[in-house]
């Protein structure tokens, strides 16, 4: 596909890793801010973004991250590859602890680790030319300029976009298009793993599946891992081969899609997935959606115990004590759920038997 | 999530009743230094009360921008051509001075983001009880307590306490209650709600779609829902509109629009949403960008993306042909339209 060796940009960290091995380990990832005040700017308490967030990554997989916001799923992305520095917890690349890694060598594994942002207005300088935006990475990671200048070519062409498109400016394009240059910037050193921040989310919807296409087709392509976040419940659906369900800062549950979508076993997922309205009018006026009340509370303050017992429509005293651990209901599904719900069991059935009422719309 | 799909409700509960607003002909242009941008063109479109009509359409359709007309809300390098009678009275006619004591009181508009609709400086009961002083003769006290029922109505927990609170002590769903209350406050007519949920969460999304529901059964107010979300239509609409580069596209029923469209657009656009239940295996983009408004494409806007374009196309602007009942579409190709899918999954 092109002259240039894979393995000019290769970091090494994957050398000896077995390919059902997990590619990227993620253990007790914490991620706190702290909450500063008063003259001398004194901290008064943090907010704890993250807390406690372990996930493995496979070759060749997409990772659902869903939530709400402020749920920390981007939070956690730009922790994986140290764009902001987590508080404790470890990052494991391969063979190699990222979070431990020194500034000169995080550069280097940053070559295997990208990013595309959310917004594309923002995340593009819009002082350069598409070329340098492009060319950046292979521009700082050393590559000869002449390799580079056709690197960019193609990467632009392989985006779905015009090599002559390099000399025009960021204003120049539309969202969708923009969203192509910041995935080509992504794919120039030819990473493993690329983390998508809420990657069309900023796009209309004719234009939200051309991205997930392309997205699709460079994953098989460049045999890439993605860590997918996005809160639009749809989406994580059709892109993702697991789902991590997370909720202020926590995970409360992660399976593969079917599964997670089919039977999921943690209250919030399941009320989360019933808020979701579906283009489908029959199927609209046929559901019972389950209405939670009140708003995702402030992570700078959040509840006792289990974070989601308050919203909970069938939370007990123990929820309100005691943080669930996350565990294992069956091979590959894991809830943290004090009262996880049986396969097959809705969050209706569950209020009825604790002869409880919930908000009900619909039906 | 077992659910069992639901027949399709009796038809025609709106086409005895007399439409409460007629657009007809509606026309957007704003001048702009490189020409003229149309942003709405020839729109016709009726409410009847108590009916949910949602506008559906991309960034730029002129979904929007419709409705502004509506309230004449727009800026002041437009022109504005058509007929728009509400209630009797010819909206674009009025003085400025009328059309105040309508906007607001027949005829509210909720808007997307509730933090820049709402004045910082002032407390959210404040807000509400000057939109009641400005159209009822009450007193402060009164309309103050008036704010307090309103806010408890649209589920505000602790109205009275809230009441008094500023806009940037309310969450986001908070805010958007608020700006419902505020809107429903002199029991308007017609509300128009332009995304209302778009900055919101799921959940809370869920909680506030509810509550106009509730508000809109509960006052018999027709409403005009604008959202690019093809869910939240299928969820709480009676009629829809799909516009694209500033003309209708398609218009008919909920199940017309959803199960048995006769535009590609519409179609296209169905067919390139991820579905939640996982029966797509793949998604069908759209090719290409919506067109600019200030160059259009000759012909229907759409053909350059059309996969079933012909030459047919590029001639002339099709007209909107009434397929049956209130159904109807703007394409040339409409006869060699492959027969709908029906009933997905």
């Amino acid at each position: 596909m092109t002259a240039v060796e894979t393995s000019t940009y290769d970091s090494g960290a994957l050398a000896g890793v077995s390919a059902d091995e997990p590619i990227l380990k993620v253990r007790d990832l914490v991620m706190e801010f702290p909450i500063r005040a008063g003259v001398f700017r004194r901290q008064v308490g943090e907010v704890q973004a993250v807390t406690g967030v372990s996930l493995d990554l496979f070759r060749h997989e997409t990772l659902g991250v869903v939530g709400e916001s402020g749920c920390g799923k981007s939070t956690l992305g730009r922790s994986l590859l140290r764009l902001i520095e987590p508080t404790s917890g470890t990052v494991t690349f391969g063979t190699e602890d990222v979070t431990a890694a020194s500034k000169k060598r995080l550069r280097e594994l940053r070559s295997d680790l990208q990013m595309v942002f959310q917004d594309p207005y923002a995340s593009l300088n819009p002082r350069l030319p598409i070329r340098d935006i492009v060319g950046e990475p292979m521009q700082i990671h050393g590559v000869p300029k002449k390799e580079a200048r056709e690197r960019v070519g193609e990467l632009l062409k392989r985006v779905g976009l015009l090599p002559e498109h390099g000399n025009r400016y960021p204003h120049e394009f539309s969202g969708g298009q923009r969203q192509r240059i910041g995935i080509a910037r992504s794919l120039a050193l030819r990473p493993k793993v690329i983390v998508l921040d809420e990657p069309v989310s900023a796009l209309d919807v004719s234009i939200q599946a051309q991205v997930l296409n392309l997205l699709d087709e460079i994953q098989d392509e460049y045999q890439l891992s993605f860590i997918f976040i996005a809160h639009d419940l749809s989406v994580v659906r059709h892109t993702s081969d697991r789902v991590a369900v997370m909720y202020l800062g926590r995970l409360a549950e992660l399976a593969d899609r079917h599964t997670l979508y089919d039977v999921p076993a943690h209250p919030y997922t399941q009320s989360l997935l019933s808020a979701v309205p579906v283009a489908d009018p029959r199927r609209e006026r046929a559901r019972k959606r389950i209405i939670l009340q009140g708003d995702v509370p402030s992570p700078a303050n959040p509840p006792s115990g289990c974070r989601f017992h308050p919203r909970c429509p069938v939370a007990q005293d123990r929820c309100k004590s005691e943080t669930p651990e996350l565990r294992e209901v069956s091979p590959g599904h894991l809830v943290s759920c004090h009262f996880a719900l049986e396969p097959g069991e809705t969050l209706l059935d569950r209020t009825q038997q604790l002869g409880r009422t919930v908000d009900i719309a619909g039906g | 999530m077992t659910d069992t799909l639901a027949p399709k409700p009796s038809d025609d509960a709106f086409a005895a009743t007399a439409p409460l607003l007629k657009a007809d002909n509606l026309c957007v242009g704003f001048r702009t230094d490189a020409g003229t941008v149309n942003a709405v063109s020839d729109v016709s479109f009726e409410i009847h009360p108590g009916e949910v009509l949602a506008v559906v359409g991309e960034s730029g359709s002129g979904k929007s921008v419709t409705a502004l007309a509506l309230m004449r809300l727009h800026p002041r390098n437009t022109d504005i051509t058509g007929d728009v009678m509400f209630d009797g009275i010819d909206l674009l006619s009025l003085t400025d001075a009328q059309m105040r004591s309508i906007r607001g009181r027949d005829i509210a508009m909720i808007f997307q983001d509730p933090m820049t609709a709402l004045n910082p400086v002032f407390t959210v009961g404040e807000q509400i009880a000057e939109a009641i002083r400005i159209h009822n003769d009450v007193t402060k006290p009164q309309a103050w307590e008036r704010s307090v029922d309103l806010l408890q109505l649209v589920g505000v927990p602790e109205p009275k306490r809230r009441a008094a609170q500023h806009p940037h002590e309310y969450s986001g769903g908070m805010r958007q209650r608020a700006m419902i209350a505020m809107a429903i406050s002199n029991d308007p007519k017609l509300l128009i709600a332009d995304e209302p949920t778009t900055a919101l969460d799921v959940t809370v999304q869920a909680q506030v779609m509810e509550v106009l529901h509730d508000v809109q059964e509960a006052t018999g107010s027709a409403m005009m829902l604008i959202t690019h979300d093809l869910g939240l239509v299928a969820g709480s609409a009676d009629r829809v509109q799909v516009m694209y580069a500033s003309r209708l596209m398609e218009t008919g029923d909920l199940d017309d629009i959803f199960y048995e469209s006769s535009n590609p657009y519409t179609r296209a656009l169905l067919e390139s949403i991820p579905d939640l239940q996982g029966v797509k295996e793949s998604l069908e983009p759209i090719p290409g960008n919506p067109p600019s408004l200030l160059n259009p494409p000759s012909g229907c806007a759409f053909r350059p993306r059309c996969f079933m374009a012909g030459e047919e196309c590029a001639g002339s602007v099709p007209e909107l042909i009434t397929i049956e009942g209130h159904h109807a579409s703007r394409c040339h190709r409409i006869s060699a339209m492959p027969a709908p899918v029906g009933v997905p999954s």
